[in-house]
């Protein structure tokens, strides 16, 4: 089993430098370097969005398609307070709250109401919900030319020729720190071990007494902290758009399933390999076209991946 | 009872003065002061407006022009009854709007068209149905490459050959790079343009091309730019167009290219937007009169869309654009024999007779002409953003470019020139 886990790494490696060889090849250092790192700076957010999905997932089994849309409200009003010249860490604090209680509400007012529905149905709920929030956010702002930005924009550092700035360190940073902060939080705490619980088996743990709404509502207050905070770098480095915002949920999701919906290592490194995937196909002039569904692509060969060997049936898989 | 209805009569006799002053302000149609009555004409408008864009701004504008001249006298004292669909950029949606148009409503004409979407999959409909569209926010290039298909906006193609030409003349361009929409009738075709404007002027350029949605627009740029070019065109609506600048001023890359934009890019909260770093630094084509330019057209424009528009509706270059397709259709429906005005065979072959029709909103005269192609508007201004807003660098010029050989033919035949 160990030597099949460093087998899927090492394939992963070769694969990964034969990729950067091959989309490189016949380009100067340099400019790979670029495209590198610009990829790089995409694929942590993807991973930031895989990761608040995954620990929701695992918490509560549902697939939630609105973190998007929660986190595009946030930035949106954090704008609307900066535009009214409100004080920055506080209207960045908003953004985190307002995504925390969008997320809260659906966690404690409809997602109970869903409980014992099949996964497929949480998750569809979670899209309606979604296209909800976008259309009270495309209401209050109008189609209108904005920018969102953080004073951490201003700092840079060069890594490989690129001039990166912190806000994409801190969200890079942010995603390797949440995953950690996880970690502990879900195999050193009580109710991390409540999660993991009701994440095996949600019967069960009923049984067992553990206080699924209470515990549930945490997951939910996490993913929406991480949504709010998700939100902020979205606005500030893809674009102040509510749906470019809401939509970032779908590569995220790709990322989330490189890590099968479990596993937040994987999704990080999954969203960073999409990133530079998707940033040095670019440099090709036959895969260029591919761009936006190298994602989707990376994640369906992950799972493949996975798959193979075992034969699905009606229950399961064997 | 009294005391209570005494100041609302005051105080609705005051509205009414000051706002009879403020329409006393606007000139539309025949201004006679009197409102149209009996059987109304039918005019139809198609714009896309749901996430990521809204293009209603040009329907708006004419809503608001018809209304006035609804309230003045009309066409020949009958009223417009303009009827707007919405497509939703979703094809399905924008031929069930022409449809219910042309066809179930028996329109005479669709005036102020604004959409990605509509143009392309409703032109074949027009030509079948013998009906005009004098659109006003096209951006595809089924917009100027149909025969009953108008528009009095330039979209990209002469856009981005205005700032590039100017780029070339006075900023000392040599390799134009342009980042556009991954859209066959859109980013490629206007972005191609440029490129050969370039060639044929002795330098070169590239494109790089991006998906609406797309997350990372910094590989468009890094793209460009590993091309070699020396300015950067951002053939892009103005929310991504900001995305590469703020893409562009993380990296420092400022001073190191030159900036242009077609007209998206003019618009009042975009100097905003972008903020300081960019002062002075960025040049924008403008499609029709900068809002500085105050010819009776423009102050008309302005006192219509006070009057008649509402408050929240956009100010921009598709509401001129929007205005101007309305104002040259009442026109030409004013020159019109009363008895023909319901036949929409005659007003198309009225709207395809328009010929040196002139506004000081636009830099050239207004034709029609029975063509396959139509591009009147091909000449406008350069502005420069500076000082939170924007300075106008160059008056009108007519765009140089092998593309409009055919245009400046017809111009010559229909004695424009």
């Amino acid at each position: 089993m160990r030597n099949l886990k460093h087998l899927n790494w090492m394939i992963y490696l070769i694969a990964m430098v034969a990729i950067v060889l091959f989309l490189g090849s016949g380009k100067p250092i340099k400019i790979v370097g670029l495209f590198f790192v610009s990829g790089l700076a995409i694929g942590s957010l993807y991973a930031l969005g895989g990761i608040g999905i995954v620990v929701l997932y695992r918490a509560t089994g549902v697939l939630n398609f609105a973190n998007g849309a929660a986190g595009a409200a946030g930035v949106m009003l954090a704008w609307q307070f900066a535009d009214w010249g409100i004080w920055g860490p506080f209207t960045w604090l908003v953004a985190i709250f307002v995504a925390l209680i969008i997320s809260l509400v659906y966690g404690r007012l409809i997602a109970p109401l869903l409980a014992w529905r099949e996964p497929v149905v949480k998750a569809v709920a979670t899209l309606g919900f979604a296209l909800i929030i976008l259309g009270i956010v495309s209401f209050i702002w109008e189609d209108d030319p904005r920018k969102f930005a953080l004073p951490s924009d201003k700092i840079g550092v060069y890594i490989l020729g690129l001039r990166v700035t912190v806000t994409r360190l801190i969200a890079f940073a942010a995603s390797i720190c949440i995953v950690i902060g996880i970690y502990f939080y879900l195999y050193h705490t009580k109710v991390g071990l409540q999660m993991r619980s009701l994440a095996n088996d949600r019967d069960l743990s009923a049984l067992l007494g553990i206080p699924i709404l209470k515990v549930e509502t945490i997951a939910w207050g996490i993913s929406g902290v991480i949504a709010g905070f998700t939100g902020l770098m979205f606005g500030d480095l893809i674009r102040l758009e509510p749906f470019v915002i809401t939509f970032m949920v779908i590569p995220s999701i790709a990322a989330a399933v490189c890590g099968r919906l479990d596993n937040l290592i994987l999704v990080l490194i999954g969203g960073l390999s999409m990133g530079v995937i998707e940033s040095l196909l670019t440099l090709s002039q036959v895969f260029k076209g591919v761009r936006p569904i190298a994602p989707f692509v990376i994640a369906a060969v992950v799972l493949l991946w996975y798959q193979r060997g075992r034969r699905l049936t009606f229950s399961g898989t064997d | 009872m009294k005391m209570k209805t005494l100041p609302v009569a005051l105080l609705a006799l005051v509205v009414f003065a000051f706002t009879g002053q403020s329409h006393a302000a606007t000139k539309c149609g025949a201004n006679t002061g009197v409102a149209a009555k009996g059987k109304p004409i039918i005019v139809g408008g198609i714009h896309g407006n749901a996430p990521p864009g809204d293009f209603s701004a040009s329907t708006d504008a004419a809503k608001a022009y018809f209304d006035c001249v609804n309230a003045n006298g009309g066409i020949h004292g009958r009223p417009i009854d303009y009827r707007i669909e919405n497509d939703q950029w979703n094809p399905e949606l924008a031929a069930q709007a022409a449809s219910k148009l042309v066809i179930d409503a028996g329109a005479v004409a669709l005036v102020a068209n604004g959409s990605f979407i509509e143009m392309a999959v409703n032109a074949g409909t027009y030509k079948k149905a013998n009906i005009m569209s004098m659109a006003a926010a096209c951006a595809i290039s089924e917009c100027f490459e149909s025969s009953n298909i108008v528009s009095t906006n330039q979209g990209p193609l002469p856009s981005n050959l205005g700032a590039t030409q100017y780029a070339q003349e006075e900023l000392g361009s040599k390799n134009v790079g342009c980042i556009g929409l991954n859209i066959p009738n859109n980013g490629p075709w206007s972005c191609k343009a440029s490129i050969d404007l370039m060639k044929a002027r002795g330098g070169s350029g590239s494109m790089a091309l991006l998906n609406p949605g797309a997350p990372d627009v910094n590989s468009a740029l890094l793209e460009i730019i590993s091309n070699g070019a020396d300015t950067i065109l951002m053939n892009l609506p103005a929310g991504l167009a900001i995305a590469v600048l703020k893409a562009a001023e993380e990296q420092d890359l400022r001073d190191q290219y030159v900036w242009i934009a077609p007209t998206p890019l003019y618009d009042l909260s975009v100097p905003k937007a972008l903020g300081k770093y960019w002062d002075g630094k960025v040049f924008v084509n403008a499609e029709l009169a900068p809002f500085q330019i105050g010819g009776p057209d423009a102050k008309n424009w302005k006192a219509v869309m006070d009057a008649y528009a509402k408050p929240e509706d956009p100010r921009d270059t598709f509401a001129q654009s929007g205005y101007l397709s309305a104002t040259f259709f009442v026109k030409m429906m004013l020159a019109m024999n009363p008895k023909d005005i319901d036949n929409r065979a005659k007003v198309t072959q009225a709207i395809k007779n328009i010929s040196g029709y002139r506004s000081d909103l636009m830099c050239g005269p207004y034709y029609v002409g029975d063509s396959d192609f139509h591009m009147p508007n091909h000449a406008g201004y350069m502005v420069q953003i500076i000082n939170g807003g924007f300075k106008i660098v160059r008056e009108c010029y007519e765009f140089d470019s092998a593309y409009f050989k055919p245009h400046i033919a017809i111009e010559k035949k229909l004695g424009l020139r």
